[in-house]
């Protein structure tokens, strides 16, 4: 077993939770979620993060408004759509739910 | 490594050492074959190209010469492609290669569209060997039909990263010299390096004439899409103009009520008699629609046209045609509603036969339609068909007619014809019999009426009435008080032929032939 790896995968499934969770105080620039993301050691690399946000874009979980820069190039900040508020409700049911069932069978 | 390489990350301008530019080459190209197959990968892309170059933007300023120690802290806080693993399932197979060219159209050396441009990038040549081949070919006429397939079919290369794939190994020898290119610029004016190492000088001055040849060209394009767009701002407002003035102020210029044609200034008065009212403001309200929209649209475009400026127009106009064949559906199932009320029709017939047939019948109309009160009146083609309106009394008088054909015995018969339709046939037949019409027979003489008229109160519903007159041949009709009654016959012309005809008979006196009906000459007095 590589331990890394399965470490990996346990975070690969949270990753989209965790992005929408930061999403879901206030509208934010990429970088605002990766820094969010990498305090608490859920990413490694920025690269993880745009193509998540693009996907949960197109999928209308998301949207996003461009802002001009101060220095560089205008930014993109994300916001949550009506649809991405329920589909976080849901995923917070269900992190609620798996959380219940691992406590379940540790203390057991 | 004193070769320095202007790139353009995101908007911005920025120099590179050519070791570090190698390195962001690569690395650009890695995330490519990445995401450059998969659903929303272009996105992707340039959201990571933007924050490169956010990144390298921290580490120097808008001076300062990218080094490779930039790239690689760059990559570091980004990330290598198989780093960014995110636990989605592949899209596309990782791709090794390193420079998988594609054919895009090159905006940044275009003349028409890019498309040689792209042709030369691809194929690693100079794009004026293309244009000269396709100008040839255009003479043939097949080269124009290529162009345009290819026009369509090839997308421009927008982000850098398609640029890349679009010069594959060249890309950082024409990076330089494309770069620094307003690529929106389309009268193809820019400043021209030389860096170009493909580029003969001959090959140089004939991309030249060539440019000069495509402003030309943009010039005479321009000048007829103008030319076009002021045509069509005319025509709109012209359009609009002449439907208020019809409509609205019911300005009687090109429609005189004399002229031939449907009279269609008092359209919208008929329309209260011709539908049912509750759907008249309706059918007001969508045909206004139905007409206007299209005309503002047409002012639009002209003004486009003229002024040469895109418009985030895509919702409005979506909206505006939505609404535009909701108009058009609506009044569609109002009108097929409205029409079966003359789905069916009916007739009604009286027939008189005269007991002795006279040799001379005299026709006399008592109601004129010269005396008759209305407001407005309606006519239909050759005036065969008029109706008067009366708005006071809510009555519509509608001309009648005298057909008279040659009797098939020896007798004189007097039919009196009602046409109407309804929803049913019931219905139809109960509304012919609402038609008042006055006519009768004293001695020799025949009554009737120049009109009748349709109750009050009641909509139109194609009503016809008439009489149909069979006369012997040899029989003289004699129009006694100059009546302007629709006289209906059948003659027979030259080649022998039966045809209807239709006179408004005067004072006049006709007589019956074989070959039908004939006009008596004013001076004959045979038959006075």
């Amino acid at each position: 077993m590589d331990l890394e790896n399965n470490k990996a995968q346990m975070r690969k499934g949270i990753l989209e939770y965790c992005i929408l969770s930061v999403l879901s105080r206030n509208s934010c620039y990429a970088s605002d979620i990766i820094k969010e993301l990498k305090e608490a050691e859920v990413i490694v690399v920025e690269g993880t993060l745009y193509p998540l946000l693009t996907r949960q874009k197109n999928a209308g979980l998301l949207s996003y408004r461009w802002e001009e820069s101060l220095q560089g190039p205008p930014r993109k900040y994300y916001e949550l759509t009506e649809e991405g508020r329920k589909y976080l409700a849901e995923l917070d049911k269900s992190w609620q739910e798996l959380v219940e069932s691992v406590n379940l069978i540790r203390t057991r | 490594m004193d070769k320095t390489i202007n790139i353009n990350l995101g908007g911005i301008l920025f120099q590179i050492d050519e070791e570090a530019f190698r390195k962001l080459r690569d690395y650009l190209q890695s995330i490519n074959n990445r995401f450059g197959n998969s659903q929303g990968g272009n996105e992707t892309i340039e959201d990571i190209e933007l924050r490169i170059a956010e990144i390298f933007q921290s580490q120097k300023g808008l001076a300062g010469v990218i080094t490779i120690e930039n790239v690689a802290a760059m990559i570091s806080i980004i990330g290598k492609p198989e780093d960014f693993d995110h636990g989605e399932p592949e899209t596309a197979a990782p791709e090794y290669q390193s420079q998988k060219k594609r054919m895009y159209r090159n905006p940044d050396d275009s003349i028409i569209s890019g498309v040689c441009g792209g042709i030369g990038a691809y194929l690693d040549n100079d794009p004026v060997l293309f244009r000269i081949l396709f100008i040839i070919s255009a003479m043939f006429g097949v080269g124009i039909f290529i162009y345009i397939a290819l026009w369509i079919a090839l997308p421009v290369a927008r982000t850098d990263a398609q640029k890349r794939a679009m010069y594959g190994e060249s890309y950082h020898t024409s990076i330089n010299q494309n770069r620094q290119f307003n690529s929106n610029q389309l009268t193809g004016s820019s400043q021209y390096n030389t860096g170009y190492k493909s580029e003969s000088g001959i090959g140089n001055a004939i991309n030249e004439i060539f440019r000069a040849i495509g402003r030309v060209f943009y010039i005479i394009l321009r000048i007829l899409l103008i030319m076009i767009g002021v045509v069509l701002v005319l025509t709109g407002f012209l359009s609009i103009l002449c439907f208020v003035m019809v409509v609205v102020f019911k300005f009687p210029g090109v429609y005189s009520i004399e002229s031939s044609g449907i009279n269609l200034i008092n359209f919208t008065d008929f329309l209260n008699y011709l539908v049912s009212p509750s759907a008249v403001p309706w059918i007001t309200f969508l045909t206004s629609i139905v007409l206007i929209l299209p005309m503002i649209a047409i002012i639009y475009w002209g003004v486009k046209m003229i002024f040469w400026f895109s418009a985030r127009d895509g919702v409005v106009s979506l909206v505006a045609f939505v609404v535009w064949v909701m108009a058009i559906s609506a009044l569609t199932v109002i009108g097929l509603n409205e029409g079966v009320s003359f789905a069916h029709s009916a007739k009604t017939s009286a027939e008189i036969v005269l007991p002795a047939t006279p040799d001379t019948l005299y026709i006399v109309t008592d109601n004129k339609i010269a005396d008759l009160k209305y407001e407005k009146d309606f006519v239909l083609p050759h005036k065969e068909y008029s109706v008067y309106i009366n708005d006071d009394k809510k009555e519509l008088y509608i001309r009648s007619y005298l057909a008279v054909d040659r009797a098939d015995n020896k007798s004189t018969t007097i039919e009196a014809r009602k046409y109407a339709s309804g929803r049913t046939e019931t219905e139809a037949l109960k509304r012919t019999e609402g038609l008042l019409f006055n006519y009768g027979i004293k001695g020799d003489t025949l009554h009737l009426d120049e009109y009748f008229t349709s109750p009050a109160g009641r909509k139109w519903s194609a009503d016809n009435v008439g009489i149909n007159l069979y006369i012997p041949t040899g029989t003289v009709l004699k129009f006694e008080n100059n009546p302007r009654i629709l006289l209906h016959s059948s003659f027979r012309n030259e080649s022998n032929e039966y045809l209807e005809s239709s006179w408004e008979s005067g004072n006049s006196l006709w007589v019956m032939t074989n070959s039908g009906l004939e006009q008596v000459p004013e001076k004959s007095s045979k038959f006075k």
